[in-house]
């Protein structure tokens, strides 16, 4: 190697010198790609722990609710058997935390109304419920333990200065002096929020709950599943397995694609002309928020499934075929089985997106104020993304940590349907 | 090539299973087999060798028409077994690959049990009215693809667990399953290690007793131990077809000559 002409530097470089010289720049741009690639995964990570960070300091005040025992007298001159379910429980309950409260004059009405605001304005309705199930309460004593309205659970949970301005705080001293003397009787304590899970909607945060939007998702889910699972395969397996491959499936093909591509506002407005305007169906129903979610759901159905289906090696259709199946054995007997957890991974991330959907949902009217569960999937609801958009626009304090909560509540229904679809994918991987 | 042979070959009978004539096959725009005319004895092993591309499986897979599946390829000509026309319009593909069983390049068991995968064939032809006799042709199977022995006691394991070579018995095991006629093998040691291809080259000759065995393979070695009649295909045209012993030892055209003296290939 000593005769290679030399240049400037008369150093003679054998191939093993060139690639010993290019190792260091080669381990450079790979550095610099690991250092890119995890400051994006950090970035992600921070970002995801910002997002649950701020939901949590927020939401975890409504996992509880401050709640007030008391012992009720139950008065029959108030209450009698005759005129249940009517009666005046307002009156007895205040008259039971007024009891609590030496300094409040039970003569006093004005004095008594607010006694009577520290509790819940449902109080009342759970005192009522429970007398009518058990008439033979009446004129007897009971210990009830009911919510509190939402100043006073606010107060409980911080959220509330007492250093503000008397006249610029919702709850003036002598209301604070109230609460203040519950708290020392031990009336007061904060209790896990059941509520928010088992209530439907309510004007007052402290009673509103999740259940409406809840059983509205899951009606609108399941519809959505029961329509666009079925359809979505059959026209997958048939565009992948039987359709002929001229123009007009070219055509099919980059028609669904779009329709995956459209924004899920417009599904909506075709939802409302034509579910709602021309077929006359029920305003605010979970069936038709389904029937929108479905028409989103499909494409993504399709185009998962038929990648799932293209995915199946060749040879286990050529052993069939060559083993004289037809071309419907083939299909149903080895390919689709074969494809299944595919498919089902892709519909379980189209379903997991329809839950999140708000925007085709809210011009549905599936954002109305509605204070009953729906027994069936025509009956008025709302659904959990748009509950989180109803609470977040609602004034009340109270409904500040809901709109986390809940927003926590979608969040874990995702991350468990997530968590099926990757079960699911690892349980039935085959390997060939 | 004399030293090549380890197999006497006598031809049991002179009569044809198939016979094709002026066979022209189309891929698009690509001609892929160009008139090709053979005459394939019954109870025997041809081979068909030739270098990549030259057209052999193409042909292979118009004996049991599994060229039908592929959109652009387009198959003329006269293809018949046993004097029926298998192209003909009253021919259901499906039927006529009960009668004609293949075996491909790379072992393809389904992904199920080793009982599953030979029964398969029979189960939906309904060749079994009752489990006893699905034992017995699962059985009969599987000892004619020279495998029972190793398999008998796991039935039900997966077929994808065993090692290659067990895997091709077995996929030999389920296309004689349905009682062929007629067996096409499509390259089917070319993934399989030395001992697994003795395995299977032996296999092969006994399986000629019962079946018209045709062996497509890029191996000529394995040609000259397996085969009694040799087609040479090159670009798409039968160049020579004969007595495996003729086409070895004194092949008449010239292209011929070159391939088995490892000129061309």
């Amino acid at each position: 190697m000593t005769d290679i002409p030399s240049g400037s530097g008369a150093v003679a470089r054998t191939t093993m010198d060139k690639v010993h010289g290019s190792l260091a720049r080669r381990h450079r741009k790979q550095l610099i790609l690991q250092i890119f690639g995890i400051t994006a995964i950090s970035l992600a990570f921070l970002m995801l722990f910002i997002l649950l960070a701020s939901l949590i300091t927020t939401g975890h005040k409504a996992f509880t609710q401050t709640e007030i025992t008391l012992e009720v007298f139950i008065d029959p001159e108030e209450i009698s058997v005759e005129r249940l379910p009517r009666g005046n429980f307002t009156n007895v309950l205040a008259a039971a935390v007024a009891a609590d409260l030496p300094s409040v004059d039970q003569q006093d009405r004005a004095e008594m109304r607010v006694v009577g605001g520290i509790l819940s304005n449902g109080a009342q309705f759970q005192l009522r419920d429970r007398v009518v199930e058990e008439p033979e309460l009446i004129g007897q004593t009971i210990t009830i333990s009911v919510p509190v309205s939402d100043p006073y659970d606010q107060l409980h949970k911080d959220l509330l200065d007492r250093e503000t301005p008397e006249n610029l705080r919702r709850l003036d001293d002598t209301q604070i002096a109230y609460y203040d003397r519950l708290v020392e009787n031990g009336a007061i304590a904060a209790s896990l929020n059941t509520g928010l899970l088992t209530n439907a909607d309510s004007r007052f945060p402290e009673l509103a709950g999740l259940k409406g939007a809840i059983m509205g998702s899951f009606w609108a889910l399941l519809t959505c599943f029961l329509i666009s699972f079925p359809l979505g395969i059959g026209a997958a397996i048939y565009l992948e397995e039987f359709a002929p491959k001229n123009k007009l499936s070219d055509f099919i093909e980059v028609n669904i694609n779009n329709l995956a591509a459209v924004p899920s506002v417009v599904f909506g407005l075709l939802a409302l002309s034509v579910f709602i305007g021309l077929f006359g169906l029920p305003r605010s129903a979970p069936f038709v928020g389904g029937l929108t979610l479905a028409l989103m759901t499909m494409p993504t159905i399709i185009i998962a499934t038929r990648a799932a289906l293209k995915a199946v090696p060749p040879s286990i259709r050529e052993a069939a075929l060559g083993l004289g199946a037809s071309k419907q054995q083939v299909v149903f007997g080895h390919v689709v089985p074969l494809a299944m957890p595919g498919i089902l991974t892709g519909t379980i991330i189209g379903l997991a997106q329809a839950l999140g959907e708000t925007a085709p949902l809210l011009l549905i009217g599936m954002n109305a104020f509605i204070t009953s569960a729906p027994a069936t999937p025509f009956d008025s609801a709302t659904a959990l993304p748009t509950q989180i958009f109803i609470w977040a626009d609602s004034p009340e304090r109270g409904f500040v940590s809901r709109t986390s909560a809940a927003i926590l509540v979608l969040l874990t229904f995702l991350i468990m349907m997530n968590a099926i679809a990757i079960y699911l994918r690892s349980k039935f991987e085959r390997k060939w | 090539m004399d030293a090549l042979r380890t197999v006497t070959r006598d031809i049991d009978t002179n009569s044809t299973k198939i016979s094709a004539r002026g066979v022209q096959v189309h891929y698009g725009d690509t001609h892929a087999i160009k008139d090709v005319d053979v005459d394939i004895k019954e109870r025997s092993v041809t081979a068909f060798i030739g270098p990549s591309g030259c057209g052999k499986s193409t042909f292979l897979r118009c004996i049991n028409r599994m060229n039908d599946t592929i959109d652009i390829c387009r198959v003329t000509g006269d293809i018949r077994i046993d004097g029926d026309d298998i192209y003909d319009r009253s021919i259901d593909p499906v039927q006529l690959r009960a009668r004609v069983g293949m075996v491909f390049q790379k072992p393809n068991p389904f992904p199920k049990s080793i009982y599953d995968n030979v029964a398969y064939g029979p189960k939906i032809h309904g060749l079994a009215r009752s489990r006893a006799e699905m034992d017995e042709i699962v059985e009969r199977s599987l000892r004619r693809g020279a495998i029972w022995d190793e398999v008998k006691d796991r039935l039900h394991a997966p077929g994808t667990g065993l090692s290659g070579g067990q895997q091709q018995r077995l996929c030999i095991a389920r296309a004689v399953a349905t009682d062929p006629e007629v067996l096409l093998m499509d390259e089917p040691c070319s993934a399989l290690d030395p001992i697994a291809t003795a395995q299977i080259e032996e296999l092969i000759d006994t399986l000629r007793e019962k079946y018209t065995v045709v062996i497509v393979t890029h191996s000529m070695q394995q040609a000259a131990r397996v085969s009694q009649k040799t087609a040479f295909f090159h670009l798409g045209n039968l160049v020579e077809y004969g007595d495996t012993d003729d086409i070895f030892t004194n092949p008449k055209d010239r292209r011929t000559e070159s391939y088995i003296s490892g000129r061309i290939g």
